[in-house]
C-alpha cells in the first residue's frame, strides 16, 4: 500500500517546480556536481543528505543562483534560473531579472543571517517593502501574521542579538515566507543550533510541509521521517539514491548509503 | 635662561582676550568649518571610491585605484601646493574669493579645503572598504535570496552595518583633520595656525604663541573625543538593553529608544 507521501512522490503528472538537466559545477579542479538530473514536484518535501563535500549545499544554492553552474540547465516553475540561452550558449541574466526570479524562492541559512541592525519585525518587513513594494502598513500586517504563525509576537521589537538561536531561525523562516515564495530552500537549518532549540525550528518547518515545495539539506532524520516524502542521498557530486524516507532508512540500495546512515543515526 | 612671557601667553590662550584678535577668531572659525567640510567631503568621496574599487567594471576599479594610489602615496603638503598653484597656472581654476553674505571664502581656503577633501577621500576609501568587507557575506546572500539587487543589498543591509565599523576610525580621521588643517599655512589660508604665525611675525614670541596655539588644537580634539564617544555608544543595536537586564535581574528584555545613530542612518 502506498502512503500519502509516496503517492505524491510517484505521481508524475503533478507540475514540476524545480528541474535540473545535466547540471555540472566545478570549484577549480573539483567537480562538485556531476551531470545532475532531478525533478522536484509541487508541494513535495525533499530532504537531501550526504557527507560534507558531497555537493548537497551547492545543489541547493544553485537553485536560486547563489552558486553559478558551469553547464546544464536549472528551471524553476518552467523558467531557466540565472541564464538566458542564445544560439546554444548560456548568457547570465541581468541582475534585475535574477533578483526577480529569487523573489519566488525563499531560503533559510545555517547561520540564520538575520539583519542585526533591524528588529525581528523589520527583518520580516524589509524585503516586502523594498522588493514587493508593499505599503509599510500592509507589510506590517503580513509580518504580524507570520509572527503569530511562528509564535514570536512578543519578540517583534527585539533585535537578533536579543534572541536565542532557535528564535532567530524561526524569524529567518518568517522573513523568507514574507515574500510568499512558491519554493523554500533550507540549508542545514538546525545544524548551528543548540540541541534544545532544534525542535521549535523543525515544528515550524513541519507546519509548512505540503503547503509549499520544500528542499531541505539536513541530517535531522526525525524531520525526514515525519515530514519528508522524498529523500536523496548524495556523495561526490552524484545522486546515489532517490527514494522515500521509509525505503531509504529500511532498505538502502547502496553500501555507502548504509555506511553513511549508520554514522548519522546514532 | 629664556624668560617666558606669561602675560603674552595668557593673553593669547585665554579665549576672552585671544578671540578679540580677528586673526585668531577668524582663524578658529576657518579651522572648524574647513575641518568639518573636508571630512564630510572625504567621507562622500571615500564611499564612492570604495564602491568604485569593488565595482564589477574594470574602468571604475582603475579610476578609483589610481585616485587612492596618488593621494595616499604623495604628501598632502605637495598636493595642496600643486592644486593651489597648479590649477591656477593651468587656468583650470583661478581660486577667486567667494562671497557668501558677510562671509568670504578666500581662494587659498578653497584650495586648502579641496586638497584636504581629496586627500581625506583616499584614506576614507580604504576605511569604508574595510568596513564593507568586514560584513559577513551571508548578509548579502540573505538579502539577495529575498530578491534584492546588489545595490539594494548594499544600501539597505551592508552599509548600515558597515557604518558601525566605519565610525570609530572616521572619528579618528576627523581628530587628525582638525590638526592637519594647520598645514594650510603654506598657502597662507587664514586658519588658526596661520593667525598665530601672523601675530608671531609682529611680536616674535614663538614659544608663547605656539604653545597657546597647541592648547587650541588640544581643546578642539578633546571636545571632539567626547562627541565621538557618544556617537559610538549610540551605534549598538540591542546590546544596551542587556545592561538593563543585569541591573534589574529580570527576564524581560526592553528595547532601547532609537539614538542619534538610528535617526541618521535609518531615518527614524
Amino acid at each position: 500500500m502506498l502512503t500519502l507521501e509516496s503517492k505524491i512522490y510517484k505521481q508524475t503528472d503533478l507540475p514540476v517546480v524545480v528541474k535540473f538537466e545535466k547540471v555540472n559545477k566545478f570549484f577549480g579542479d573539483l567537480h562538485v556536481l556531476k551531470d545532475i538530473d532531478l525533478d522536484i514536484l509541487i508541494n513535495q518535501v525533499l530532504v537531501i543528505i550526504g557527507p560534507s563535500g558531497s555537493g548537497k549545499s551547492t545543489l541547493l544554492r544553485s537553485i536560486n543562483h547563489l552558486e553559478k553552474v558551469d553547464s546544464g540547465h536549472i528551471f524553476v516553475n518552467g523558467r531557466m534560473v540565472g541564464y538566458l540561452e542564445k544560439d546554444g550558449k548560456l548568457i547570465e541574466e541581468s541582475e534585475k531579472n535574477i533578483a526577480r526570479q529569487r523573489m519566488q524562492i525563499g531560503m533559510v541559512f545555517q547561520r540564520f543571517n538575520l539583519f542585526p541592525h533591524l528588529t525581528a519585525i523589520e527583518n520580516i518587513m524589509e524585503a516586502p517593502i523594498r522588493v514587493r513594494k508593499l505599503k509599510k502598513k500592509q507589510a506590517e500586517e503580513e509580518a504580524m501574521q507570520l509572527l503569530v504563525r511562528i509564535g514570536l509576537t512578543d519578540k517583534r521589537d527585539s533585535y537578533p542579538n536579543q534572541l536565542s538561536g532557535g528564535q532567530q531561525q524561526r524569524i529567518a523562516i518568517a522573513r523568507a515566507l514574507a515574500m510568499k515564495p512558491s519554493l523554500m530552500l533550507f540549508d542545514e537549518p538546525t545544524s548551528a543550533l543548540d540541541p534544545e532549540m532544534i525542535g521549535e525550528v523543525l515544528d515550524v518547518m513541519k507546519g509548512l510541509a505540503h503547503e509549499t515545495t520544500m528542499i531541505v539539506v539536513s541530517h535531522e532524520m526525525g524531520f525526514a521521517r515525519a515530514a519528508a516524502d522524498r529523500m536523496i542521498f548524495m556523495d561526490e557530486g552524484v545522486i546515489i539514491e532517490d527514494t522515500t524516507p521509509v525505503a531509504l532508512f529500511s532498505n538502502p540500495r547502496e553500501e555507502r548509503t548504509r555506511l553513511f546512515l549508520s554514522k548519522i543515526l546514532h | 635662561m629664556y624668560n617666558f612671557d606669561w602675560g603674552t601667553f595668557w593673553n593669547y590662550l585665554w579665549p576672552v582676550t585671544a578671540l578679540q584678535n580677528p586673526l585668531i577668531r577668524d582663524g578658529l572659525i576657518v579651522t572648524i568649518y574647513v575641518s568639518i567640510l573636508a571630512q564630510l567631503a572625504g567621507v562622500i568621496l571615500g564611499l564612492f571610491a570604495a564602491l568604485g574599487r569593488m565595482s564589477k567594471y574594470s574602468i571604475l576599479r582603475g579610476i578609483s585605484g589610481a585616485y587612492i594610489l596618488f593621494f595616499r602615496g604623495t604628501p598632502l603638503l605637495v598636493q595642496m601646493m600643486l592644486l593651489y598653484y597648479g590649477l591656477g597656472v593651468m587656468h583650470i581654476y583661478d581660486f577667486p574669493d567667494i562671497q557668501l553674505g558677510f562671509f568670504t571664502i578666500s581662494g587659498a581656503i578653497q584650495a586648502g579645503l579641496l586638497a584636504l577633501s581629496v586627500n581625506e577621500g583616499a584614506y576614507m576609501a580604504e576605511i569604508v572598504r574595510a568596513g564593507i568587507e568586514s560584513i559577513d557575506p551571508g548578509q548579502t546572500e540573505a538579502a539577495k535570496s529575498l530578491g534584492m539587487t546588489s545595490g539594494q543589498a548594499m544600501r539597505r543591509i551592508v552599509l548600515p552595518q558597515a557604518v558601525k565599523v566605519i565610525i570609530p576610525p572616521t572619528g579618528n580621521e576627523f581628530n587628525n583633520m582638525m590638526k592637519t588643517t594647520s598645514i594650510m599655512v603654506v598657502i597662507s589660508a587664514g586658519e588658526l595656525f596661520f593667525g598665530f604665525t601672523q601675530i608671531n611675525a609682529r611680536i616674535f614670541k614663538p614659544f608663547e604663541l605656539f604653545i597657546a596655539a597647541s592648547f587650541y588644537y588640544l581643546a578642539l580634539t578633546s571636545i571632539w573625543s567626547l562627541i565621538q564617544k557618544r556617537i559610538e555608544q549610540s551605534t549598538e543595536w540591542g546590546y544596551s538593553s542587556k545592561k538593563v537586564n543585569t541591573i534589574q535581574g529580570s527576564g524581560t528584555k526592553k528595547t532601547r529608544t532609537p539614538g542619534v545613530f538610528d535617526r541618521l542612518v535609518r531615518g527614524h
